[in-house]
């Protein structure tokens, strides 16, 4: 599904301090897999998933989902491969502060242009999954931490998205939100057949997912 | 999806309330502001002109040729009544009379000064300008001997209701003839050359002063519906080709001018109260946008595309810019119509005002091309304020944003 040749990313290059984040990626992800990027900080994670989701430039190297090469495209592509093939849950959360939890979940599923009855629907089921039905006319700072986060979860996969891109989605959050949000997401992986591709370095994220993807230094172990 | 972008503006904007109202505040006092002057403006000159046009030129004025040139009866109309009653036939016309003016010298047992005789229908005046408002003193009844004087040559020969004046001219056998009259009224129309120099009198009287038939007249006057009033003047020519017609801008240029120094005035206060909406709006927008490139960067990482933040913040702009707009337009109003009915007293300036020909107490007009010329100009100073911010935010790269929240 998700194929990355060669995949080379450098900051700064040229310069004094050049950094080789990424080094030559050759990664394969199937349909419906549950994985995580794996390695200790500052080893390239959240560059490599971000790259992945035509988030950041690569310096080099190409980026496939599916049939389409998507990392030399140009900016409004990218836009819009993110809004129709993606789904983002990032470790601050990232909800949008004035839209109340259902407008949050239902945004993308409004900017893909669906109905609204069908957006009112997934909300509610969405909910539902994720034990948030309580809390949908909420605006988010009034949620806790957790609640966000998985107010984060629902947005991305309402639209269901070929993959969920989450870059450290549990850093924030204590232990037990942690199990929760790992549970949610595998029912959802399970349920819908969302790819879920995770960066992480927590231990039970790791040991929860069914495929770990070791990097260190940039480069794939 | 607009409907969703539209709903995030409307939140967005008055998000912060306390800068918003402050924003809204600063927008709708320099549009009320601005509006207020602009009606005390027009109002003013609309004012002059009206004035002028009741108590003397009406929208269209007929002379004999050279009359205006040598200010002599020798050029004169004749069969003025007969005239009158002809021009009054044509449509667009509302009411017509005619006048008999002669210069000469009014004095008292102490002082003298230059004026004119101006003869009138004091029926026919009321009719055609409302002539009783000019009243200052005294009672518009010229009875035995009586003759109404104008305020300024009234204060100069120090003349009061029931003074005694004597008026000296030349009449149309050449000869020096004086009258001696009583001042019954002070009549005050604004028209400097009127109030300085004005003696009125009964037409009658001063035909007969002069030596003159009742039928002369050195000026016939009219009042139209002022709807093309160019055109009346042509028809008016072609009826009386041996006649000088002009229309009331042909006889009070400096009043045009008035009107269009004051629309400059107007086109300034306008200039510097856009500036002020545009740099505020500006100002506002610039810093909530700061406030919120996170924000931003969440959305075009999950796919917003830049046109609809384009959107969203052109129409925040505009929700606050329309915000300041109906209280500016409120403020404005109110003013307005305070100032309409009661007017602005100024009387601590009146000398200074009165030698302009103006009023002590100046009284606004209200517009509808105030709040509609207002309103675009607040539409087009709100969408041109974004551009720099979006500029900004054009340049803004999701990942690194969401990269610095982490």
């Amino acid at each position: 599904m998700i194929k990355l040749k060669h995949v080379n990313k450098y900051f700064y290059q040229g310069e004094p301090r050049e950094v080789h984040a990424l080094k030559s990626i050759e990664l394969e992800i199937e349909r419906g897999e549950f994985s995580v990027i794996n390695g200790p900080s500052g080893c390239g994670k959240t560059t490599l998933l971000n790259a992945i989701g035509v988030l950041d430039e690569i310096t080099s190297g190409e980026i496939w989902l599916e049939e389409r090469e998507i990392a030399h495209l140009s900016p409004r592509e990218k836009t819009e491969i993110r809004l129709t093939q993606m789904g983002f849950v990032f470790q601050a959360y990232n909800l949008v502060p004035v839209l109340t939890v259902a407008e949050n979940i239902g945004f993308v599923m409004r900017l893909q242009g669906y109905p609204a009855e069908e957006i009112r629907q997934r909300v509610h089921e969405l909910a539902s999954i994720l034990q948030i039905e309580e809390k949908l006319d909420t605006l988010p700072s009034l949620l806790s931490g957790g609640q966000q986060q998985r107010v984060a979860v629902a947005r991305a996969v309402a639209s269901k998205p070929k993959i969920i891109l989450a870059d450290e989605p549990t850093a924030n959050l204590d232990s037990k939100n942690s199990i929760k949000l790992m549970e949610m997401m595998k029912r959802l992986n399970e349920k819908e057949g969302i790819t879920i591709l995770f960066s992480s370095h927590d231990a039970y994220v790791v040991e929860n997912a069914r495929r770990v993807i070791m990097l260190d230094d940039g480069a794939l172990v | 999806m607009f409907r969703t972008i539209f709903a995030i503006a409307l939140k967005n904007a008055f998000l912060r309330k306390s800068r918003a109202l402050l924003l809204i505040v600063m927008i709708g006092m320099s549009m009320g502001v601005m509006v207020g002057l602009e009606g005390l403006y027009d109002g003013m000159s609309l004012h002059m002109i009206d004035k002028s046009i009741r108590s003397d030129s009406g929208e269209i004025s007929l002379y004999a040729p050279r009359y205006r040139l040598e200010n002599d009866i020798r050029y004169r109309i004749e069969d003025a009544g007969e005239k009158v009653a002809r021009l009054q036939k044509i449509p667009g016309v509302r009411t017509a009379l005619y006048r008999l003016q002669v210069d000469g010298l009014a004095q008292t047992a102490t002082k003298s000064n230059p004026s004119r005789a101006i003869g009138i229908d004091l029926e026919s005046e009321k009719a055609f300008g409302k002539f009783g408002d000019f009243l200052k003193e005294g009672r518009l009844d010229f009875g035995k001997n009586g003759t109404f004087v104008g305020s300024e040559l009234a204060r100069k020969l120090k003349l009061k209701i029931g003074s005694k004046v004597i008026f000296t001219a030349q009449d149309s056998q050449l000869n020096i003839q004086s009258i001696a009259l009583r001042v019954r009224a002070i009549i005050r129309t604004t028209n400097l050359s009127l109030d300085e120099r004005g003696i009125y009198l009964p037409r009658e009287r001063v035909a007969a002063f002069l030596g003159l038939d009742p039928g002369s007249a050195t000026q016939i006057a009219l009042r139209s519906s002022g709807e093309n009033d160019p055109l009346l003047k042509k028809e008016i020519q072609n009826l009386f080709p041996d006649l000088k017609v002009y229309t009331f801008i042909e006889l009070y240029p400096q009043l045009k001018q008035m009107q269009s120094m004051m629309d400059i005035f107007n086109a300034i206060t306008f200039g510097i109260v856009m500036v002020v909406v545009f740099v505020g709006i500006l100002g506002v927008m610039y810093v909530s946008i700061l406030d919120r490139i996170r924000e931003f960067g969440i959305l075009l990482s999950i796919g917003y595309a830049y046109r609809y933040i384009r959107f969203q913040i052109m129409m925040e702009a505009l929700f606050l810019g329309f915000a300041g707009y109906l209280l500016g337009a409120l403020l404005g109003f109110v003013l307005l119509s305070y100032l309409q009915i009661h007017g602005m007293d100024l009387r601590a300036f009146s000398e200074g005002l009165e030698s302009f020909g103006m009023e002590s107490t100046l009284y606004a007009t209200i517009k509808a091309s105030y709040f509609v010329s207002t309103f675009f100009a607040i539409l087009l100073a709100s969408l041109l304020s974004v551009i720099l911010p979006l500029r900004r935010l054009k340049k803004l790269n999701p990942v690194e944003v969401i990269r610095d929240a982490q």
